[in-house]
This record gives C-alpha cells, structure tokens and sequence, in this order.
C-alpha cells in the first residue's frame, strides 16, 4: 500500500495540486492579514470599533467552512477564483479578533507611561503596542493559516483544485490509495503549517514577553 | 518655576469640576507634594502640567511660559514621568526602558548608555548586573527605582511622581523615600509629587498642598506650617488627631538645643542624635525614665521631657 | 433605479435559479427537515461523547501534569488534520464502513484538544487559597473535586464547549460527503445536481444553527461568569 502512496506522489499532477493548494492558502492567509489588519489598527481606541470587530470575528468563526465555499459557487461561480474569496473571508475572523483584543490589552499602565514620557501616538503604535501585541497576533495568524489549509481541501468542491482533488478522487473511484495519497499529503501540510507558524510567532515574541510569560507575570 | 494659576477641570457632561480655581507656585529646586482623599483631583492636577489632561480654564506657566506654548509631546519629553504602577516596558531590557527618552531626543549611543549605568548607579542597582535585564526578572521594589531612573534619564528640570513608592511594602518604601531624599540632595529638581498619605507627604515636601473634594486647594504651606497651623478643620483633621507627634518627627536630635550632661548618666537609655524627636519620645517613654543620654559632638547632653515639649510650643489649634 | 450595484443586486437575488422557494415549499418535511435532524444529531452526539472523554483525561492531566503534554500533542495533532482528509484516512481503515460513525469518530477527535486543555486550564484558574481552605474545613479530594474545582472552572470549560459546539456543526457539514447526513447532503446534492436552492439552503441553515449555538452556548458562559458581565475597558 505504501508504494502505491507513494506512485501517487509521482504522478505528473500530483506537484501541481499541491502547488494550487499552497498557494490558495498563502494568497487567502496574505489578503486577509491585509485586510483584517488595518482594521484591528484603525479601531484599537474605540471601544464600539472594537465590540463590532469581536462580534464579527466570533460569527465568522463560528460559519461552517464548507457554507462559505459552497455558496461562492452560486454567486461566483466555479474556480480558483471563487475558492479565493470564499477562503480569504474564512481567514479574517481569526486575525481580526487576536490583532483587535492583542492592542487592547497592553497594559493601560505602559500605554500611560509611554504617553508621558512624550511618545508621540505613532511612537507609542510602533515600539509599544505592536511588540507586545505581536505574540497574540501571530497565534491569530497561525490559527488562521493552518484552518485555511484545512478548508483549502474544501476547494475541491467547487472546482478550486488543490490536495482536495485526490480526496475526492480516491473515494468517487474507489482508489484508496489514491485517496490515502491526498489524505496523507494534506495532513502533512496542515501540521507544517501548524509548526511553521508556531516557530514564526516565537520569532516574533520579545525576549521579554517570554520571560515575563514564565514567570506568569 | 512651575505656576498654577487659576486652574480648574471639569469633564465635558459633568457639573461638578474635579479641579476647582488651583492657584500656588512650585518654587525651583522644591518638592511640592499634593495630598489628599482619594477624589481630590490631585492626580488630574499633576497630569494637567504635563498636558495628559487639558486644562479647562486658567494656565500653568512653566518657567515663565505657558505649558501650551510647545506641542505636547515636545513639553513631555522635558518632564520626567513616573507613575505608581511604574509601566516599565516589559518588551524591552532595563537599559533600553532608562534610555527611552534620551533616545527620543537624538542622544548618541555612548553617551545614553553612560547615562544608563550613571542613573542605576544612582538608583542602588549595580549597572552591569541589571542593564540588560528585562522587567519581568525584578522584584516590585527594583521596578520602582527603574521607574525613577527613567523618569530622570534626559535629566529634566522638572519631575511628576505619582504615588511612585506606592506598589511595594511599607519597609522598602521607607528605603526608597530615604534614598530618594538623598538623590535629591544632589539633584536638586523640581518635583511635584503625589500621594494620598499624610505622613510620606511630611517626609518628602518642602511644601504641600493638601486638595479637598473637588480639587480645592485648603492649604498650601511647608509641613511645619500645616502641623502647627492647620487653615481648617479640614487640614487638621485630614493630618490627624496626633498632629503634634507628626510634628515632632520632622526634628532630628541633633538639632535640638540640649543642656549638657554633667556625670551620673550611669543606667540612663542612650539615644542615638540621629533619631527623631518624636522616636526619641517614644524610647524615652518605654524607658520608664525621664531622662537619657545623647552623644553630640563629642560630648554628653541630655534629653529631657521639658526640652521635647519645648518643640511643640507655638502650635495653634484649628482655626 | 439605474445604479449598478441595485441592478446587480437584484439580478443575483431574482435570479430564478438561486432561491426556488416552491421547491423548498415542496421538500420542506422530506428533504431539509430531516438534514437539520440528522445534523442535530452528528452534533450533539459528538460534543456528548468527546466530552465523556475529555473530561476525566483533562481532570487527570491537571492533576498529574506530566502527561499533560503528550495528551496536548496527540489531540493537537488531531486537531491539526484537515477534516476531509481525516474522515478518509478513517474510511480506508477496514472494517470503517462510510456512514455516521466515522464522521462521529473524526469530531470527537477534533474536539479533545480544545475540551481537554479548556477542562486544565479552568482548574488551574481556580484560586489555590480555596482549595486550601476547603481542604482545611475537611473536604475530601473527592469532595473538592465535584463541589469546588469544577463549579470554579464551569466558565472556562463551557467556553471550550462552545469553541467545539460551534466547530463541530461546522466539520459536521462535510460529513455529508462520506454519507454521514446532516445538512451537509443538501449542499452536496445541491452542487452535484446544479441546484443553487439546495445549496444555499444546507449553507444557510447550517450557518444559522452555528451561530445560534454560538449564541446560546455564550449566554451560558456569561451568565455562569457573573463577574466578567462588567466588561471594562
């Protein structure tokens, strides 16, 4: 069994599915970090700018994946494209509740004291609250990048293409190998993914949020 | 050197102003402490030289010049700021946090990291071991000189301290106001400094301005003048019932004028001149003795009742 | 009306092909009522079975730490494995045969990482000096158990219900695919057929029963956490 995985691997198409996943992914995981960014910046003073952002983000999160895809089929059509925007919009609701709630919740105290000392609002923005928020941002983004991966196999269905394809091929053609092959290679992906970004939000994390982390300060 | 004049807030949609007609002067080179209850303005009124909060009528002259003559920012970062919860940066290490504003005005490297090590020195935290520290890794005490070396890192004329030694225990605040008392021998700054208890402002002021509900202002005077001369029943008995004790503990022994000591000092307490007048008071009473020895300049005086009740003359009952 | 953006509007929602209301008139009872039960039931089932799992092994792993990260590892792992391709890694698995149950094994598996570390983490929310004082007043370890930690941490863990509620009716639409029913078998009929109405109906419906287990389900967190209720800011 593990050979004829293995022979799926070297079909000629396999190398292109996989790279309309990634790529799927990484599209829909960048445009909504562009999207649900600025957003989260622009309202991170306004307490109603940010119980929206939060409802928001808690709706998204809780729509089914599949719902959003499959209903970019009648509205958009079929195709990568259509796959795209019903991706990129289940990728925001995670960033936009961790980036909002992560400004929000430096510490009042800091804020004050930076404020002053004669930051300036910017100043206060860039060296202040971006750091200390970024670990809460990044775990947003990490969990929206591998729940993308994930609903990336979902594309399938709407003729997005991607891993989904050998899925779906497998089990309509009664070829288990061919749909262990897809099943294997998506899970693999996914756990990448997991642990890419893992490593990417403890880059990102100042050495002094890790140590004040241990020390359950 | 700082100027109230006329000051007074009022939040938008509220009646009540928090801050009411303030008028005093905060002469260079004093601590002015403003005491109070809680819900006296003395915080908003601190905050308001710094322009955190926007005066809503009068004006604050600093040196002459109104606070609104430069940009806000500009005026913060000639102001050094420590506030009671400290608000260390816990991102950056110890030395980045003191070289914030220093930074800010464009310092070269060298000269802000000698600045850094000057001022932890100056702190009691040894610089090589704590520079490179981060927030996290001290004790609440340790944040707090942090706190004030920040504060005095651009070295500003002019210092807000709000409840600064507040978040740690009443024995390392009493170390901290002590070595704070002493860093301002040699720096000699402008402070206007906030706290909401009685006996840290005796301590610390060279004048204080105890506020009422409302940020009225019911006297502004040395605490000498306040403990013997309260202006109302308000003043007296914010500063307490035993106002003539607190009095007492702002002479030292050894500045008392005492009659010397000739022989049989014999099974008498000794008391050392650098105590207090009223911690001298309080030994001589558990002594069971009316009488004890205090060496000053070499040479043997005593310490009598009739010469601690001398301290206390003059002293007025409220108006 | 001639701005573009109506114009389009209402050319997609008359769209005789998008939304046949007769149709759903018509298959009300036999097609979509049975899909919402069928659902329900994926759902319920699911979040009841991994809860009797995940809740003993996450009492446990609060208590005996050192198994607390091999368990996070393993559910993460599980977590971490795309729907679609769990349901087919089980269903190739002999003796699986496609129906309910592999796609009930698949959302239990998914669900234990968030209930197991929820379940840790709201008891170690609980404040030691209670437990201390209880014990002290001779409560069992038993007793502290079931009168103390776990009422403490009942916020915390209804919070993680929540999150694998809410996850679980979402995976539970793609169920449908390997014939686990639910509602999910009205958006795929709907595709394999070209039928939008079916499709935006299983979508919708589906949607609608997230969020208003979402909804409920946080009602419930905030009424047992009276003290979060004054949210400052």
């Amino acid at each position: 069994m593990l050979l004829e995985i293995l022979e799926v691997y070297a079909r000629p198409d396999f190398p292109e599915k996989l790279w309309q996943h990634v790529l799927l992914s990484l599209a829909a995981l960048l445009v909504a970090i562009a999207i649900a960014l600025p957003v989260a910046l622009l309202i991170r003073n306004t307490r109603l700018g940010a119980a929206i952002a939060i409802n928001i983000g808690n709706i998204g999160r809780a729509v089914p994946s599949l719902a959003i895809l499959a209903l970019a089929l009648p509205l958009l059509g079929i195709g990568f494209a259509s796959a795209l925007v019903a991706l990129t919009a289940l990728a925001i609701p995670p960033i936009l509740i961790n980036a909002s709630t992560g400004l929000r919740e430096v510490s009042k105290d800091v804020i004050d004291a930076a404020r002053g000392m004669g930051l300036s609002g910017g100043q206060i923005l860039s060296r202040i609250q971006l750091p200390i928020a970024a670990p809460v941002i990044f775990a947003g983004i990490r969990t929206s990048a591998v729940q993308t991966v994930a609903s990336a196999t979902l594309a399938t269905f709407i003729g997005g293409g991607g891993l989904g394809d050998l899925i779906v091929e497998g089990y309509s053609r009664r070829g288990p190998e061919i749909l262990l092959a897809g099943a294997l290679a998506v899970a693999i992906l996914a756990i990448i993914t997991e642990v890419g970004f893992g490593a990417l939000e403890r880059a990102f994390t100042p050495k002094g949020l890790k140590i004040a982390q241990k020390r359950g300060r | 050197m700082i100027e109230f004049r006329q000051v007074s807030k009022t939040y938008p949609g509220s009646d009540n102003p928090v801050v009411t007609d303030l008028s005093f002067e905060v002469l260079e080179g004093e601590i002015c402490v403003l005491v109070g209850p809680s819900g006296c303005g003395k915080t908003t009124t601190m905050r308001m030289v710094n322009r955190l909060i926007e005066i809503s009528e009068g004006e604050i002259l600093i040196d002459g010049e109104p606070n609104t003559a430069m940009s806000a920012t500009r005026l913060r970062r000639k102001i050094g700021y420590a506030i009671q919860q400290i608000g260390l940066f816990p991102h950056r290490t110890i030395a980045d946090n003191i070289g914030t504003v220093p930074h800010l005005l464009g310092w070269d490297k060298g000269r802000i990291r000698d600045r850094v090590d000057e001022l932890l020195e100056l702190v009691g935290l040894s610089p090589g071991e704590y520079r490179d520290r981060y927030p996290a890794e001290l004790s609440g005490g340790q944040q707090q000189r942090v706190g004030v070396a920040r504060a005095l890192a651009a070295d500003p004329p002019i210092m807000l301290m709000d409840e600064p030694f507040g978040a740690v225990d009443p024995i390392t605040r009493e170390r901290l106001q002590d070595e704070f008392l002493r860093i301002q021998e040699d720096i000699k700054k402008t402070i206007v400094f906030v706290t909401h208890d009685i006996d840290e402002a005796i301590k610390l002021g060279n004048k204080i301005a105890i506020l009422k509900q409302g940020g009225v202002l019911a006297q502004y005077d040395t605490p000498e003048n306040i403990l013997s001369r309260p202006a109302s029943e308000f003043v007296s008995s914010f500063v307490g019932a035993d106002r003539v004790l607190k009095r007492l503990s702002l002479t030292r022994v050894g500045e008392m004028d005492l009659e010397q000591a000739n022989g049989g000092t014999g099974g008498l307490p000794r008391i050392s001149d650098r105590m207090t007048a009223r911690a001298a008071l309080s030994e001589l009473l558990g002594s069971g003795q009316s009488r004890a020895v205090v060496e000053m300049e070499g040479e043997n005086r005593l310490l009598t009742f009739e010469a601690i009740e001398a301290l206390t003359s003059g002293a007025e009952h409220s108006a | 009306m001639s701005n573009p953006t109506v114009l389009f509007l209402q050319d997609v929602l008359q769209e005789p092909k998008l939304i046949d209301w007769e149709w759903i008139g018509e298959n009300f009872w036999e097609d979509i009522v049975p899909a919402f039960q069928g659902h329900i039931f994926l759902s319920f089932v699911s979040v009841a079975v991994a809860l009797v799992i995940a809740l003993p092994v996450g009492i446990f792993s609060a208590r005996y730490r050192k198994v607390y990260p091999p368990v996070t590892f393993v559910t993460g792992i599980l977590y971490s494995i795309p729907s679609l391709a769990l349901f087919a890694i089980l269903i190739s698995i002999p003796g699986v045969a496609i129906g309910p149950a592999p796609v009930i094994i698949a959302l239990v598996a998914y669900s234990l990482l968030i209930l197991i570390r929820n379940t840790v983490a709201g008891l170690d929310s609980v404040p030691p000096e209670t437990i201390d004082a209880a014990r002290g007043m001779g409560l069992t370890d038993r007793q502290i158990l079931f009168r103390v930690e776990l009422p403490l941490a009942l916020p915390v863990i209804v919070a993680g219900i929540r999150i694998a509620t809410v996850t679980i009716i979402g995976i539970a639409t793609i169920g449908a695919y390997i014939n686990g029913g639910g509602l999910g078998q009205l958006i795929f009929d709907g595709i394999s057929r070209q039928f939008p109405t079916m499709i935006i109906a299983g979508a919708v419906l589906a949607t609608a029963l997230a969020i208003i287990a979402d909804l409920l389900l946080l009602a419930l967190e905030r009424y047992l956490r009276p003290w979060a209720r004054v949210r400052r800011t």
